[in-house]
């Protein structure tokens, strides 16, 4: 994360100045210094409110569609993630290529707020700042400065993540990250969950997702949940019903996790938004490495590719009589 | 004087069948004018293609109560819309194997090709599928509060 606040404001004020772009979404400082807010920038006057440290959870791609019927031409800065969002917005024809301008930083991982608050026993008040120091955080506090080890405070996506670098920008700004070293099997926890038999995969969920409180930010957060009218939302036929049992919470999760097949990223933010703390990458991993396996597809790389739910080979695996 | 009925004891599931207007319907139809034998466990609803059903349809299914669903279509290449049941093959491939995931039997929801002509399958398809239902028992996710 070589890329500074500072390069980055130079950057996008370069681009209000040309009149490349007319609005700008990028991050802000936050209640604390472990947060960062979405910030929507209309001209280069308020630039210094522009931010981008290890801190900087937020996929801000849905905030795209905010901008469809604005006049001028939006710019977003991604993260690796996010531009993998930003391509599957482009290519269910959400957004206009012609009128998103693209600002790619690489990322070579985020904070998770609540493992780096448990690994190092601080409250966040007490920290300054994050810096990002290759193999691990340098973390100011209060009272002096502290390093601790990526592997242990990164957010558990950035754990596995494949694509640090954007693979769709207009321009790019710090140096691209080469593989990230602690990168292991993207899929051991699925594995993991796989090898259990029908009755504690039963169990596991049954548990898991009696907790969810059916409050939808999980859906309301995802960069490609982009229907105007949820099939959830809607009255009639209604699909799932108002009782939050489990009953019905394994009918909208199930459905959730389908209605993102094949266009969910791994960004992680379903699960950053979930106030019960369900594993909900649990479940959408398992898609992806089904779509992996069966139909060799990866979501958000290539925006010509066409999506796997909608074509066919005719050599598709057929395991039906 | 009419007996009285007797009190059923045995396990007797509810099994929903997607039929294809095009293949699987009029195989069940010549199942019937054939008089094959098979088992009155399933209950069929005629779309107009197999790539007509959404896996939500049959998760509400289940969700609901059936004990299995069965999405009937034409064989690969015969779809009367050219692609659907290629669509519906890749669909439920993922379906099938995210529903194994959270713990839900497999064999609760099956695909099958049954052609206009395949009466005969199609009667033996509902036999092994009601069979296997049978053994798996009753579906308990409607009564999951």
């Amino acid at each position: 994360m070589k890329a500074t606040s500072a390069e980055l404001q130079t950057r996008v004020k370069d681009l209000f100045e040309d009149g490349t772009i007319s609005h700008f979404i990028g991050y802000e400082t936050g209640s604390d210094s472990l947060r960062v807010a979405p910030c929507f920038l209309e001209g280069s006057q308020e630039i210094g409110r522009l931010v981008w440290n290890p801190v900087c959870a937020n996929n801000l791609a849905k905030y795209l569609l905010d901008f469809k019927n604005v006049p001028g031409r939006v710019g977003i800065m991604v993260k690796g993630c996010d531009s993998r969002s930003v391509v599957e917005l482009l290519k269910e024809n959400q957004i206009d290529r012609d009128r998103v301008f693209i600002v790619g930083v690489p990322c070579s991982g985020i904070v998770d707020r609540e493992k780096l608050l448990q690994v190092m026993g601080i409250s966040p008040t007490q920290v300054v700042a994050v810096q990002d120091e290759g193999d691990s955080f340098l973390v100011t506090l209060t009272d002096g400065e502290q390093r601790v080890d990526k592997e242990k405070v990164l957010r558990d996506e950035c754990l596995v993540c494949r694509y640090p670098n954007p693979p769709v920008y207009d321009v790019l700004t710090g140096e691209t990250v080469s593989r990230l070293p602690w990168v292991g099997d993207d899929y051991s926890m699925v594995k993991e969950q796989e090898a259990l038999s029908l009755e504690e995969k039963a169990t596991y969920w049954n548990r898991e997702l009696s907790q969810c409180i059916r409050c939808y930010a999980c859906r309301n957060i995802c960069p490609v949940c982009t229907c105007s009218e949820c099939i959830f939302d809607k009255k009639a036929p209604r699909w799932i019903s108002k009782a939050n049992d489990l009953s019905e919470n394994l009918v909208y999760h199930l459905i959730r996790a389908f209605h993102v097949a094949g266009r969910c990223v791994d960004c992680g933010e379903c699960e950053r938004a979930c106030p019960m703390n369900i594993p909900l990458r649990r479940l959408n991993k398992k898609v992806e490495k089904d779509m992996l396996e069966l139909f060799n597809y990866t979501a958000g790389i290539d925006v010509e590719q066409q999506p796997p739910l909608t074509t066919y080979r005719v050599d598709d695996l057929d395991e039906f009589m | 004087m009419q007996k009285t009925k007797e009190i059923q004891t045995e396990f007797k599931p509810k099994i929903l069948a997607f039929c294809c207007n095009w293949c699987a319907y009029a195989g069940a139809d010549l199942a019937g004018v054939s008089r094959f034998q098979m088992p009155t466990d399933v209950r069929v609803i005629r779309v107009m293609c197999s790539g007509r059903v959404p896996p939500e349809l049959v998760i509400r299914a289940l969700a609901n109560g059936l004990d299995g669903v069965m999405v009937l279509g034409c064989h690969p290449g015969d779809c009367h819309y050219s692609e659907g049941n290629y669509l519906t093959r890749r669909r439920a491939h993922i379906l099938k194997r995210l529903l194994t995931y959270i713990g839900i039997e497999p064999e609760r929801f099956q695909l099958r090709w049954v052609s206009a002509s395949e009466g005969a399958k199609f009667s033996a398809v509902v036999k092994e599928v009601t069979d296997q239902i049978t053994a798996l028992g009753p579906n308990r996710w409607a009564e999951k509060r």
